[in-house]
């Protein structure tokens, strides 16, 4: 069997180039030159393309952990990408990339302490299975919504902080203003709540109809999204009923991504009952 | 070069003097027609708020002209008496006055350093002095390279980095917090002549609506038809605010007109928007500072603009040695390239002579072996000729670069031109 160059990328290709690129914008922050500049964009091209490569190659599964947190992560990696090359004289990649380092981290601390090859996920929920593919791609849409929202109130939070000590506008770091965080924030949350509901009732019929076992309605991954739709609930309640806004809406965004990451990072019910 | 620059500035003059001796467009190009006309020079006025300088000149040497006849000058000009003009003036002669130029197009010389005024004023002063006649070789060469020099300052050093106006740091804080200013409620608190200025740059932002409350109705009205916004009973402050996005506050109150009591319980719980930005520039202060949060409202005092436009101008400040290396590695370019120029006719023509001088040789010589040799041994003879101008012509060219470039050329300039009888 002849072994192509792509079959050779590993996860150190594209985590090293996204770790270089941030060393690159974090280096353009103190001494803005535009070849710092190309350098981190051509590095984040690098780790996106390899990131995509392996992706294609590899096939990993959405409903395991290690699968999920890289899907995620090559979600996040465009979104970086799009919104470094849009947004060139901001901080964008010091915020974003850091989270898709993360995120790779911790899909590559899965796959070798769980391997991945000996996880066994059902069929349908490769895709063989339309309203297997349909639960995936909605919860996996959810998951980057409230990511996006996690980086807004990230850099919301920052940039109120810069407000509060009322530093030099056009000194330090440059972040979007807080009306365009604020606004990044709200679409994420009203797009991710839908779909994850969506996601979320699309499971419970699966789990009610393929296996419908007391310790598949307590798992950590069911518990934890019902947890994370709560706090979307709760994100869209305080935004339009309470007429909450900015700081607290922030915090609870975050507290949100913390729960979405401790929900992918736990096996799938369903795999647990394959094996 | 024989080039002058001699002035006054705010540094040597103050500020009743500078009117006194400041010059209209039109009593500028007058004046300066007059100065060239007077003097056989080119000329060059330059008339700001903060300096009046002449800029004289002449390609070639001439009658210097000094600070006693430009404080004659001025004074005549002005109905003022020479004496009393004379000890406010500074000169600067030949390499110093191009360095001079050079710091004032780049506002190296200005009282707000990196202003990005000074390089329009001299543009349009030299643009307008070129128009009237009044400049020649020197001064064409010398004002383009100074404005280049500023550029190219500009552009190199931090040096015009951020923003120095009270008014710009308000704005630069409103873009921090907001980026569409269409949907955007402006509320003008009072009527000083500082706050008509920053409305002016929140103008610029085109909010879709202004409001403007005074505690006299007859001056918000006044100032609503200035700045096409909607005047407020003062009565209805709070309802004001709980609408406005941006509030402007500029009154002379002697005690904060918005407590933090007041705000909390009367204001904060009826907004349903976004967050408030006050730019409180009064004194004493219209609103209670314990409002600000960073999130939900942001209150900025004079004195926290005038902190940053401290820091935005402590900046500047690091990047003035840079710049003034670029200045001397400029002057030192003009004045070289100066030299060149003044030489380059001299060495063209001693070469034309000298050609001369060969042809007279070679032809008859060529024609005289006409038929014993071949093409290549012609071609050959009249490439060693060649070769011994160019050889005995090294020596005088190169020592004319060399004083030239040590800014000595005129007297070997005047030797040379005598020695190979150069007309």
């Amino acid at each position: 069997m002849t072994v192509t160059p792509l079959q050779g990328i590993t996860y150190t290709c594209f985590g090293l180039s996204y770790i270089l690129a941030l060393g690159f914008e974090i280096a353009r922050l103190r001494w803005p030159r535009a070849g710092l500049r190309s350098l981190g964009l051509i590095l984040g091209a690098v780790g996106l393309l390899t990131h995509t490569a392996y992706l294609a190659l590899h096939h990993p599964s959405p409903a395991a952990p290690y699968g999920s947190l890289l899907l995620l992560a090559w979600v996040l990696a465009v979104f970086y990408f799009y919104g470094t090359i849009h947004h060139a004289r901001q901080a964008w990649a010091v915020f974003v990339l850091p989270v898709v380092i993360g995120l790779v981290g911790l899909s590559l601390l899965l796959i070798t302490g769980d391997n991945a090859n000996d996880i066994q996920v059902p069929p349908w929920l490769f895709g063989d299975t339309l309203w297997g593919a349909i639960h995936g791609f909605l919860l996996l849409f959810a998951a980057v919504g409230v990511s996006i929202a996690f980086l807004g109130s990230v850099m919301y939070l920052v940039q109120a902080r810069r407000l509060r000590n009322k530093l030099n506008p056009l000194g330090g770091i440059k972040i979007l203003s807080l009306e365009r965080l604020e606004a990044m924030n709200r679409r994420s949350v009203n797009l991710a709540f839908p779909l994850l509901t969506a996601g979320l009732v699309l499971g419970g019929i699966l789990l009610k109809r393929e296996h419908d076992t007391i310790e598949n309605w307590w798992s950590l991954k069911v518990l934890g999204t019902v947890g994370l739709w709560s706090v979307s609930a709760l994100l869209l309640y305080m935004r339009y009923a309470a007429n909450v806004a900015g700081r607290r809406l922030a915090i609870l965004s975050i507290l949100a991504f913390v729960l979405l990451v401790a929900v992918l990072a736990t096996a799938h019910p369903f795999a647990e009952v394959a094996k | 070069m024989n080039l002058r620059a001699i002035g006054c500035n705010f540094q040597t003059a103050n500020v009743e003097l500078r009117e006194k001796l400041a010059f209209t467009p039109e009593r500028q190009a007058f004046a300066a027609a007059e100065l060239s006309a007077r003097f056989g020079c080119e000329t060059v006025i330059l008339s700001t708020c903060n300096r009046v300088e002449l800029y004289v000149g002449r390609a070639q040497g001439g009658t210097p002209f000094d600070l006693d006849l430009a404080a004659e000058f001025l004074g005549e000009t002005h109905g003022l008496p020479g004496e009393r003009v004379r000890p406010l003036l500074y000169a600067h002669s030949d390499a110093t006055a191009v360095a001079h130029l050079c710091r004032v197009a780049a506002s190296l010389d200005s009282l707000i350093v990196g202003e990005g005024q000074i390089a329009g004023q001299v543009k349009q002063t030299f643009e307008s002095a070129r128009k009237q006649g009044t400049t020649g070789p020197l001064m064409n060469a010398l004002f383009p390279h100074a404005l280049r020099t500023a550029k190219r300052i500009r552009t190199e050093t931090g040096i015009a980095s951020g923003h120095v106006s009270v008014s710009s740091v308000a704005v630069d804080y409103v873009r921090q917090v907001f980026d569409y200013f269409e949907d955007k409620t402006v509320l003008v608190i009072g009527a000083g002549k500082m706050g008509k200025l920053t409305l002016k740059h929140l103008q610029e932002l085109k909010p879709g609506r202004i409001l403007v409350t005074n505690r006299s109705p007859q001056k918000a009205i006044e100032l609503a038809g200035y700045c096409g916004g909607k005047a407020v009973p003062w009565e209805k402050l709070d309802d004001a605010l709980v609408e406005a996005d941006i509030a402007l506050s500029t009154t002379g109150a002697a005690e904060p007109i918005v407590s933090r009591k007041r705000y909390l319980e009367l204001i904060q719980p009826r907004r349903t928007g976004g967050t408030l930005v006050v730019l409180d520039i009064a004194v004493p202060r219209d609103f209670d500072p314990a409002i600000h949060d960073g999130d939900r409202v942001c209150v900025f005092n004079i004195d926290d603009l005038t902190r940053v436009r401290e820091q935005t101008l402590a900046q500047r400040r690091k990047h003035i040695a840079p710049a003034e290396a670029i200045v001397v590695a400029e002057v030192k370019a003009f004045v070289d390239d100066w030299q060149r120029r003044k030489n380059g006719p001299v060495i063209q023509q001693l070469r034309t002579e000298v050609d001369k001088v060969r042809a007279d040789v070679v032809q008859p010589l060529l024609m005289k072996l006409d038929g014993k040799l071949t093409p290549a041994e012609k071609e050959y003879i009249e490439g060693a000729f060649k070769l011994f101008q160019n050889k005995l012509l090294h020596g005088p060219i190169a020592a004319l670069q060399e004083a030239s470039r040590e800014g000595s050329s005129g007297s070997l300039l005047e030797a040379v031109k005598k020695l190979f009888r150069l007309g």
